[in-house]
């Protein structure tokens, strides 16, 4: 069975803004997926269906296999979330906000104590579980709500955004807990990010989601590897569209060549990078040259005419 | 990790509503235990009314040594909305920058939270309610209370507490920002109390405000109170006429019965409609 599915699931908000368009994903359990894309696109919301706090509008959703609308107090049983905004009763100890989830969830309270303990030392709060959250750094707050997560051994945890708002040092050191999660093989992630990196990183398959729509779902490497194992990029002077024309004629561009503003991006499937620029050379395509790697940034622009990096 | 590990906790029908609720109000308390002001901030005010302008009024105005106990049960019908609303601003604060959107996912109904949050307010409002019965008895003011009259005082106040509650619950829930919780205050715990009788009785007010204060459970909590901790039953003759004094009794309790099962069926129903967007 599927920990997640999702079915043609949408949400339009009072005032006729459709936030979620009808999608469809599955996630296998013990899969790390992840739904990535700017801010609106619809990543937030579509979680808050999944963990029943936004109700949909149209579409089904089963966790474990339990619908989300018709039984949630069993579909809010097998999850957790860990909030895009920092989530703890501050002024109570840590070991306490791990406790009440653990109640709640309907631990035993034997168990409870010694999964706490467990947890604490494996996210590095053993130091710190007994003094109250106010005390913890951004690091460790975020440290403690996924432990809080998993203190009721969830079959679905939900993270929404969890490294937003970060420094880059306390990011880094979160992403290795977020990594150290895929060993729980019992665990099922839907991670949502706008971070093409955590994406790259974490997910077993992600879900590009661009305005309430899913536009493309595959591992990472498949994404990319769909735009080859290079791409050149070129900043056009005149008409980006005849310049595209010319290098598909030329042969240099396939189908899956595209242009944004000035630039032409061009995936190299069958011709080296050095090949490429010099005949692009040929064609006498003033502007600037480069080739790299494909990144998810360039899956996203050219499925979408937008640039991930600047939408988010 | 085996499969017995992550077998999902089936909770017993013992626990399926006590545990937790146990648990919620058990929050609720180390929450507000941990904010004094929410226990004290509330109490300044009827202390002030009942030990300090009570017994200016009564010198000033010449009248019997009653008034002092009839402003003292008075101010309970200003320390309990006080309280009340009090508890509802809590209610924003763990909305916004606590750990009330966690408690929506779990696997509880969500009209659970309202309930713990409101055994807490009871019991906040007990122990503030005692604290100010001590201290008028400290400085001096004689109640004249019986057994059953006890009996008709604490189910009035805890009746008129969990309505009041129940009101604060709901403005908490359609309210976004705590300004606009504060702003409405006034007019939901202050501006009843001047109407209700809690200084000097309703046939004192003029005609149309006396009619309309017999429509306010708080006029009807205040002369139960008093009925109660003072064995007088002239607040309750000025609501409904009778002669017999424990029907009245009888009838007003109903209305404030009524009023704590309505607001808090409605706070429940609006809290839980509100966790969803």
């Amino acid at each position: 069975m599927n920990a997640i599915e999702v079915t043609k699931l949408s949400k339009t908000y009072p005032g006729g803004v459709e936030a979620v368009k009808g999608i469809d994903f599955e996630v296998a359990a013990g899969e790390v997926f992840g739904l990535l894309g700017p801010n609106g696109a619809g990543k937030s919301t579509t979680v808050g269906m999944l963990t029943t706090t936004i109700g949909p509008t149209g579409g089904s959703a089963r966790l474990a296999g339990f619908d989300v609308a018709k039984e949630p107090l069993a579909a809010r049983r097998v999850s957790s979330v860990v909030f895009q905004e920092p989530v703890v009763d501050r002024s109570l100890t840590g070991r306490r906000n791990l406790e009440i989830h653990a109640r709640l969830w309907g631990v035993d309270p034997r168990e409870a104590a010694a999964r706490i303990d467990e947890l604490a030392g494996t996210f590095g709060l053993a130091d710190l579980i007994d003094r109250p959250a106010d005390t913890y750094s951004g690091g460790q707050r975020r440290r403690l709500e996924i432990a809080r997560a998993l203190v009721a051994h969830p079959r679905v945890l939900f993270l929404d955004e969890p490294t937003v708002g970060l420094d880059p040092r306390i990011r880094a050191e979160l992403l290795e807990v977020i990594a150290s999660l895929r060993s729980r093989t019992e665990l099922t992630v839907l991670l949502t990010t706008h971070y093409l990196e955590e994406a790259e990183r974490l997910c077993d398959r992600v879900a590009i989601i661009h305005a309430g729509r899913i536009v493309a779902l595959d591992t990472p490497s498949a994404l990319l590897g769909a735009l080859g194992r290079q791409l050149v990029e070129i900043r056009v002077d005149g008409s980006v569209n005849s310049a595209l024309a010319s290098l598909r004629e030329r042969g240099v561009a396939g189908e899956d060549a595209f242009a944004v503003g000035s630039r032409v991006t061009v995936p190299l499937h069958r011709h080296s990078s050095g090949e490429a620029i010099a005949a692009i050379h040929d064609l006498g395509l003033a502007g600037a040259i480069s080739a790299r790697e494909p990144t998810l940034d360039d899956v996203y622009l050219r499925l979408t005419g937008d640039s991930l990096a600047a939408a988010a | 990790m085996s499969t017995a590990e992550i077998a999902i906790p089936v909770p017993r029908a013992r626990r399926r509503a006590f545990g937790p609720l146990a648990t919620l109000a058990r929050r609720r308390f180390q929450l507000t235990a941990r904010t004094p002001r929410e226990l004290f901030v509330p109490l300044l005010t009827p202390i002030m009314f009942a030990l300090v302008i009570a017994p200016a009024l009564k010198t000033a105005l010449h009248t019997s040594a009653s008034y002092e106990s009839f402003v003292a049960i008075g101010t309970i019908g200003l320390l309990i909305p006080l309280n009340t609303m009090f508890s509802g601003l809590s209610v924003i604060v763990d909305r916004v920058s606590g750990a009330q959107p966690e408690l929506l996912t779990a696997p509880i109904p969500r009209g659970l939270l309202v309930v713990g949050n409101l055994l807490v307010a009871m019991a906040t409002t007990a122990l503030q309610v005692g604290v100010l019965i001590g201290v008028a008895l400290a400085r001096g003011i004689h109640f004249h209370a019986t057994g059953t009259g006890i009996v008709w005082f604490v189910a009035t106040a805890a009746l008129f507490t969990v309505g009041m509650y129940g009101l604060a619950e709901i403005l908490a829930s359609r309210v976004p920002r705590q300004e606009e919780y504060i702003a409405r205050l006034p007019a939901i715990a202050i501006l009843p109390w001047f109407l209700a009788g809690a200084l000097f009785p309703i046939t004192a007010l003029p005609g149309f405000l006396a009619w309309v204060a017999k429509f306010l459970p708080l006029t009807h909590g205040l002369a139960l109170m008093r009925y109660g901790l003072r064995g007088d039953s002239t607040g309750l003759h000025a609501i409904w006429g009778l002669s017999d004094p424990t029907a009245m009794a009888a009838l007003s309790l109903a209305v404030v019965g009524g009023f704590g099962l309505l607001l808090t069926a409605a706070s429940i129903r609006v809290f839980s409609r509100s966790a969803v967007r």
